[in-house]
């Protein structure tokens, strides 16, 4: 089966679930359940439009290049699977303690997250990768830029929040 | 089908017309609003006349009697000022869009003359703001300084609650603010009351979602495809998008009329109704993530 037939198995897939949600809601008597069917109607929209636009693109470039499709990313598997998998942000990646490198101030300054590099910062002499972290987009969060050791920062805007740093991945300690 | 539309633009459209109906009724009064443009654009004001039909002008005065609004009244100069300071008489809501200046006493922004003195904005905030049975502040001046209070503030400008410390407020937050946002609490306030609010006094009816949770775009985020430069389709994170810290409902209710909103434009959401924008949003766009430039 190629990989196009496969999306349009999944729209299909998305589509019936969809009407399914739609129906369910119409005669839904427990309003407790609602928050979550309509969460997974907006789930199931998006990813629809997301597998339309790349059939879009596919309809555009296959005129180029028949022979040969990419495989699209983080789809291929959940295809075969009888129930589809909510969407879920990509995992952070695991931490190597081989990974496990120092860093100077002057090192780190270079981590900007500028031109393809990725974006570190450093919190209580550990360094944490923030590159696809979702509050620092453009390698930049409230006005503070990467490369740098936001220990005070840290302190005054997140007192007590560890949790925040536990979600980010580690790379290494400042030194 | 559900009996009622569950959009977010319905949300606001039945609180409105909820409140027409009833104050027609008689079941609710109205009350008097004063509406204080301070140091700002007035693009709160503007904003708001590009309501909904029928128009913005019409709904504010047949919810409540505006009493006294900079860019709507039709009296001038000090006939004005007498105006406001008679609504002072009766109890009234007061609605503030813009920042105050505190440099010289105030005097970088004079609203009028009253009594052969000009008349601060200031002065203006703090008396009115005492006396106010309610206090909304309108838009990103109001609520935290905003534009009027980027570096390097040569006005000195604050947000309406710093002049105001002891005074409970519901903070809008917007640059500028939606119609539906001040509509729908004014319309709350009349029919029920104040409306539930966060720990930073936003109503949650319109601010509990973060803007990168409904982004139409979200799938590309999840799966790592980003958008390397305007125009392309994909996530715009790494241009530098303020969705994923930005609390408010774009991505549903959508601008002019709910016909479209910045990322439904291509652009990356700038995080104007965030406390701290412009200068804690900064920078709004940014070429060099991506990209992978030569020679460096």
């Amino acid at each position: 089966m190629n990989n196009i037939e496969m999306i349009r198995m999944q729209i299909n897939y998305l589509v019936t679930q969809a009407r399914h949600d739609i129906y369910t809601l119409s005669t839904l008597s427990d309003t407790s359940m609602k928050p979550q069917i309509l969460q997974r109607l907006w789930d199931a929209l998006s990813t629809i439009h997301f597998l339309s636009d790349w059939l879009a693109n596919q309809a555009k470039t296959s005129s180029h290049n028949l022979s040969s499709q990419p495989s699209i990313p983080g789809l291929s598997g959940a295809l075969y699977q009888s129930q589809i998998p909510p969407i879920t942000p990509l995992p952070t990646p695991p931490i190597s303690q081989s990974n496990q490198r120092t860093f100077t101030i002057g090192e780190l300054a270079t981590f900007t997250g500028k031109n393809g590099r990725p974006a570190y910062v450093a919190v209580n002499g550990i360094v944490y990768d923030v590159t696809n972290n979702r509050a620092w987009a453009a390698a930049t969060h409230f006005g503070l830029i990467a490369g740098k050791d936001y220990t005070q920062e840290f302190a005054s805007c997140h007192a007590g929040q560890q949790s925040i740093l536990a979600a980010l991945p580690v790379v290494g300690r400042l030194v | 089908m559900p009996p009622e539309s569950l959009t977010n633009e319905a949300i606001a459209e039945r609180l409105t017309s909820t409140a027409l109906k009833s104050l027609k009724k008689g079941t609710i009064k109205k009350k008097n609003l004063i509406y204080l443009e301070l140091n700002g654009c007035s693009g709160n004001i503007i904003s708001l006349l590009n309501g909904q039909n029928p128009d913005f002008e019409y709904t504010l005065n047949s919810m409540v009697d505006l009493k006294f609004c900079n860019s709507l009244m039709a009296a001038e100069g000090e006939r004005a000022i007498e105006k406001l300071i008679k609504a002072m008489d009766e109890e009234y809501i007061l609605a503030v869009e813009g920042a105050v200046a505190l440099k010289n006493n105030g005097l970088y922004n004079i609203i009028g003359n009253w009594q052969g003195k000009p008349l601060t904005g200031l002065q203006a905030a703090q008396m009115l703001g005492e006396k106010a049975s309610h206090i909304f502040a309108v838009g990103a001046c109001a609520t935290h300084g905003g534009v009027s209070a980027a570096k390097p503030n040569p006005s000195q400008s604050v947000g309406l609650q710093q002049v105001l410390p002891n005074k409970k407020m519901i903070k809008l937050p917007g640059c500028p603010v939606h119609p539906d946002w001040f509509l729908g609490t004014l319309a709350h306030l009349l029919l029920y009351g104040e409306p539930e609010t966060d720990n930073l006094d936003r109503p949650l009816m319109f601010y509990s979602t973060l803007i990168h949770d409904r982004c139409p775009r979200r799938p590309f985020f999840d799966r790592g495809i980003f958008a390397e430069k305007l125009g392309e389709k994909t996530c715009l994170f790494k241009l530098g998008c303020r969705g994923p810290v930005t609390r408010v409902d774009c991505p549903t209710r959508q601008w002019n009329g709910h016909v479209n909103w910045p990322i439904g434009d291509n652009t990356p959401c700038i995080g104007c109704a965030q406390f701290g924008f412009p200068d804690a949003m900064a920078p709004f766009i940014s070429y060099d993530t991506t990209r992978v430039v030569k020679n460096e």
